[in-house]
């Protein structure tokens, strides 16, 4: 059902599923493109006989009318006046209402929808409650029924249907060349440009392939989508070949037309192509944006929280000021190595200490520097008081190591 | 200007053909007693240079501080590395703006090669540092293309004993020394410069203090090079006119 609502998205971008056996489609000023309703209907309905669906098309002027034609009528396009003739002879079912509701209009001799309408609304609203009005309402166009699409539409699309399935990715390329040519002028005429875009493959035998191209600023440049949705075709599956393309814009954000500087020297505009936004979308988009990080310093005085990563996508971090006096490593080990080390006498500085069998005799040393755990975070394993030391063997090599409460050594880090 | 506009000409189209007016002169200094033995004045930017480390952390902390004079305040310097093995808070001391610092870790090792490159193709980078050995002629060439055409710098680190870098620019050894300085946050180096086009390797010791590198003791002269520092000279400025 999904794939079928999914499937669906080709012909309207408001789509839902309509109860358990039904979809809904918003197909106000869509139909042109499908050659008129009376095209649109014969089509959907011989693609879904085709894909082996029974299913039954109707157009109409609301929701629950097209609902009631499917369902009990054997006119499957009315409008106006024409629609409610239609609808009077149809059962009182057609009404979408609950069995219970149908029983007891049954019981009364309320057969037909011609029959319920013409009794009073206030008797009918004191035996039946609201729920057969709102319904009545919604049928006629009297009230209005919202529809909510499986998911949001997006302000910007732009779809192509062939005429022969393809199937190599140059072909792709091509079509998608063109949408993207059309999605990038509207956008440039709303000063707008895109976030996130998505190319939405239709195959032929009904299933849907969907490729995302997320950026860190908004962007309109052809070349520059190109680029990253370039990267994203190679794992497309034409399996039977794609007949129709739909590209759209989900989310954008306000991207003003930048004024070209007189003095080209000064303002030279830099390519889009080389600009670091650029680089970080390529790397976003093959490595995933959480592995293209900024660094945060926090207010902490523990190795492990004192720096964060956030990726550079999101908005900028404040950084907190880093006292100079606290010489930290530049490699951290995560978790820490636990080591042997020797001490001249019981909670005085090292001597020695022994990394991966091998013994560094030490000539200087520096510390303690005591690190006390932080009583709002959780408490684990090594997160304990920690007497910190920064050590030099005779070779020169500058470790960072610790000694915790449980009187055993880790080597932490390792200093230039 | 000059009084033979002829011989002007020729050396100017010369001079484009080549591109070696521009190709190496864009440098920045390392220590006054290191830039006089390079034949390029300093380490020349928009190349691509290996900097070895016995311990892996002086290589970085080295070209951090090279890397924070390239930058300057506003230049981006972009950190790849598999994993992460870059603790940020202990490259303060050496003048790197932690603002300016994009950190890309890779984890599949094919992407490290294409990662590298992307970023020294990039004309918003000014430095590229990463930790990447055993790189063969072709793709050294092409990293080295990419950074001479965006005007990026790539520091390749890796530990002494790996595969070294095809063809570096130059190619540095830092391993660490017992210093003389009481703080732990200015170490001393043994530089080795292995490696230079055009010029000798040599040695020096390496201090880094008050935010300065000075290079302490004459170094003696290892072994003659290929081309002979004074050489390079005159050659450069007769090409320079």
């Amino acid at each position: 059902m999904t794939q079928l609502v999914e499937w669906c998205d080709r012909y309207s971008p408001l789509v839902a599923a309509d109860g358990e056996d039904g979809i809904i489609l918003d197909i106000t000023g869509c139909t042109h493109l499908f050659g008129g309703e009376g095209a649109l209907l014969l089509e959907v309905g011989q693609r879904l006989r085709r894909m082996g669906v029974k299913a039954q098309p109707a157009i109409a002027d609301t929701w629950g009318m097209a609902w009631a034609l499917a369902r009990f009528s054997k006119k499957f396009l009315v409008h106006g006046e024409n629609a409610v003739s239609a609808l009077a002879s149809l059962p009182v079912e057609a009404l979408r209402i609950s069995s219970e509701i149908v029983f007891s209009l049954r019981r009364l001799g309320l057969t037909t929808i011609a029959m319920v309408r013409n009794m009073p609304r206030s008797s009918l609203a004191v035996r039946f409650g609201p729920a057969l009005l709102r319904r009545l309402d919604q049928i006629f166009h009297e009230a209005e029924e919202p529809l909510t699409p499986w998911r949001p539409p997006a302000p910007h699309r732009a779809s192509r249907t062939l005429a022969e399935p393809i199937s190599t990715t140059s072909a792709v390329e091509y079509v998608l060349n063109d949408l993207l040519q059309e999605v990038c002028r509207r956008l440039d005429k709303d000063a707008v440009g895109s976030r996130h875009m998505e190319l939405a493959c239709y195959r032929v035998d009904g299933t849907v392939d969907r490729c995302e191209v997320r950026t860190s600023k908004p962007t309109r440049s052809r070349v520059h989508l190109m680029r990253l949705f370039a990267e994203r075709l190679k794992a497309l599956r034409a399996v039977f070949g794609f007949e129709t393309f739909v590209l759209s814009v989900l989310d954008v954000e306000a991207l003003l037309p930048t004024q070209i500087g007189f003095s080209e020297a000064k303002t030279a505009p830099v390519n889009e192509e080389s600009s670091l936004d650029a680089l970080i979308d390529r790397f976003g988009m093959r490595l995933g944006f959480q592995e293209v990080n900024r660094i945060q310093i926090c207010e902490s005085f523990l190795p492990e929280y004192a720096v964060k990563l956030y990726p550079v996508t999101g908005p900028a971090a404040a950084s907190a000021e880093w006292p100079a006096y606290r010489i930290r490593p530049v490699r951290l080990f995560e978790p820490p190595v636990r080591i042997e080390v020797s001490v001249v006498i019981p909670g005085g500085s090292p001597v020695q200490v022994f990394i991966g069998g091998k013994r560094h005799r030490l000539v200087r040393c520096e510390g303690p520097e005591r690190l006390t755990p932080e009583w709002w975070r959780d408490k684990s394993s090594y997160e304990d008081v920690r007497d910190y030391y920064r050590v030099e063997d005779e070779q020169g090599l500058r470790f960072w190591i610790f000694l915790d409460r449980s009187e055993s050594w880790f080597l932490h880090g390792q200093l230039p | 200007m000059s009084s033979r506009p002829a011989l002007e000409e020729i050396r100017e189209a010369i001079g484009c053909l080549e591109k070696t007016h521009r190709r190496f002169s864009r440098t920045v200094s390392i220590a006054e007693q290191v830039d006089c033995r390079i034949p390029f004045r300093g380490l020349p930017r928009g190349c691509i240079h290996e900097v070895k480390g016995t311990s892996i952390s002086s290589a970085i902390a080295y070209s951090a501080i090279l890397s924070a004079r390239i930058a300057g305040r506003e230049g981006n310097v972009i950190y790849i590395a598999p994993g992460k093995p870059l603790y940020p808070l202990g490259l303060l001391p050496y003048g790197i703006q932690l603002d300016r610092l994009v950190m890309v870790s890779v984890r599949r090792p094919q992407d490290l090669a294409w990662a590298v490159l992307e970023a020294l193709r990039c004309s918003q980078v000014s430095v590229v540092m990463t930790l990447m050995s055993g790189v063969n002629l072709t793709d050294s060439r092409r990293l080295q293309l990419a950074a001479e055409n965006s005007g990026a710098t790539g520091f390749l680190l890796n530990r002494a004993d790996t595969a070294p870098v095809a063809a570096p620019i130059t190619r540095w050894l830092i391993s660490p020394q017992v210093r003389r300085s009481q703080r732990f946050d200015e170490p001393a180096w043994k530089l080795d410069l292995l490696y230079c086009r055009g010029g000798m390797p040599r040695s020096w010791t390496l201090e880094w203090s008050n935010r300065e590198l000075r290079a302490l003791g004459a170094p003696a002269l290892q072994k003659p090079g290929l081309f002979h520092t004074a050489v390079v000279r005159t050659t450069r400025e007769a090409l320079a006119g």
